[in-house]
């Protein structure tokens, strides 16, 4: 019988002719533990933010539309949210409790988002962090054993990766248009962060890859061509063979990102580092076994 | 239970269904729903932006204090905001998105950089406007919005 379409990029995603490895498992538990400390880290920086700063919301965001949060301003409320967010976290890391509890931790992680950024500004470099919550949610409550959680976690973390980078190609295709690649674009932006770094710093000095896009509207031009292409082609990490040369791109991207904006993706980048190459060949070189209380876990 | 193939086609209907609601909820929320999101960032290419950032006027003669300059005539160093623990993305928001500065608003942006910090000196807290100008260039003028000084802070005359 012939396969669907979607039957291809699930097979791709989730390899369901290729057998369990131990290092497979190591693997996942370490990107769990990844993910489970920026998290922790994200949740306490935006309490500790919240209570030190948020006075009104500007802005309300997701479930901020229906629900006052500035109520979680006071009374250490915020902090005792990401209290609760780290010790079910805990609980989760250690598959202790009911199969629905990572949701709980993605609520909760939700409402601090909201909490801390309802102040203007929407940013979006925790969002693939909280992606791979949800994913890890949604394979502890349907996929649930060593068997099938690392596959379908990994799989529907990779989906939406890349479903994310296409979706900002065409944000910029309907945003502005085909000529969005224009270099002269750029030169806003880069004028435009320069203005926040002189603010933050004191001091800005444009580096060397600004100076050149600076000096040629062709060179910006490229600059902005190689990462709408690279956003555009960010679905075919889909497909398992495609995948690292996709995921090289992204992260050349998001370099140049940096260097050309002064924008950094640290979380963003290491799990693009992470779950865009097969880790698990490695350490399957070095470890044939593992014990089975650490196959609890998984 | 293995991942097998019917487990992979489970796992595909269930992306759906979650895309269903992903497209769902971003759809009614103005494109974020976080996680959830389209991803807009730098989607709309060339318009004209306003940040804002402090600028140290404390030699500048009182007639000149309001006076709009380019950014390479600025008449003052700029305050490095985040060695006072101010978020300059916060800090610009709050300045570019505020219409109306009432009493209130003055009063937080003072409470914001502390009279301890501000002391002998005057500090301009500044709108910055970045835009196109003809085919090649791009044009940057500081506009003076208000004046923080130890004892308190005082809007631009001019802007009312």
């Amino acid at each position: 019988m012939k396969e669907k379409w979607y039957e291809n990029i699930g097979r791709n995603l989730f390899e369901p002719d290729r057998s369990i490895t131990p290092g497979e498992l190591i693997f996942f538990k370490l990107f769990e533990l990844f993910v489970a400390g920026y998290t922790i880290r994200f949740v306490w920086e935006w309490a500790l933010y919240t209570q030190i700063r948020n006075v009104e919301v500007v802005l309300p965001l997701g479930i901020a539309n229906y629900l006052d949060v500035s109520i979680f301003f006071t009374h250490h409320l915020s902090l005792i949210l990401a209290g609760i967010t780290t010790i079910l976290i805990f609980f989760c890391f250690l598959r202790t409790g009911p199969k629905w509890l990572y949701m709980v931790v993605l609520l909760l992680f939700h409402l601090l988002y909201v909490i801390r950024f309802s102040q203007g500004e929407i940013p979006h470099s925790q969002n693939l962090i909280g992606m791979s919550v949800f994913c890890f949610a949604i394979g502890a409550w349907f996929f649930p054993g060593k068997e099938r959680m690392p596959r379908f976690v990994l799989g529907s973390i990779i989906f939406f990766i890349g479903l994310g980078y296409t979706s900002a190609f065409f944000s910029k295709l309907i945003g502005t248009g085909i000529h969005w690649f224009d270099g002269r674009h750029l030169w806003l932006w880069i004028s435009e962060k320069s203005i926040d770094i002189l603010s933050r710093e004191g001091i800005y000095e444009p580096n060397f890859l600004q100076q050149l896009a600076l000096k040629s509207t062709s060179v910006a031009s490229i600059i902005l061509l190689f990462g709408w292409f690279t956003e555009l082609i960010g679905f075919t990490m889909w497909w398992k063979k495609l995948r690292p040369y996709t995921t090289a791109l992204l992260i050349g991207m998001h370099f140049g990102i940096t260097l050309v904006m002064n924008i950094r993706f640290d979380a963003f980048v290491i799990q693009l580092f992470l779950v865009g190459f097969p880790w698990y060949l490695l350490i399957d070189r070095f470890v044939k076994s593992t014990p089975a209380k650490f196959e609890k876990w998984i | 239970m293995r991942m097998n193939h019917l487990e992979s086609k489970r796992g595909m209907k269930i992306i759906g269904v979650i895309l269903i609601m992903y497209a769902a909820l971003v759809a009614s929320h103005e494109g974020e729903f976080w996680p959830f999101s389209i991803y807009p960032m730098f989607s709309q290419a060339g318009n004209p932006w306003t940040r804002a950032m402090v600028l140290d006027v404390t030699n500048v003669p009182d007639d000149e204090l309001w006076n709009r300059t380019p950014l390479e005539q600025k008449p003052g160093n700029a305050v490095p905001v985040g060695q006072f623990g101010v978020d300059q993305i916060d800090f610009s928001n709050f300045v570019s998105k505020t219409d109306e500065w009432t009493t209130a608003r003055l009063d937080a942006m003072h409470i914001m950089f502390g009279a301890q910090n501000i002391a002998h000196h005057r500090w301009m807290v500044s709108k910055v406007h970045g835009r196109m100008v003809g085919t090649d260039s791009v044009t940057v003028e500081i506009q003076p919005l208000i004046l923080l000084t130890e004892e308190g802070s005082i809007l631009n005359p001019h802007i009312r």
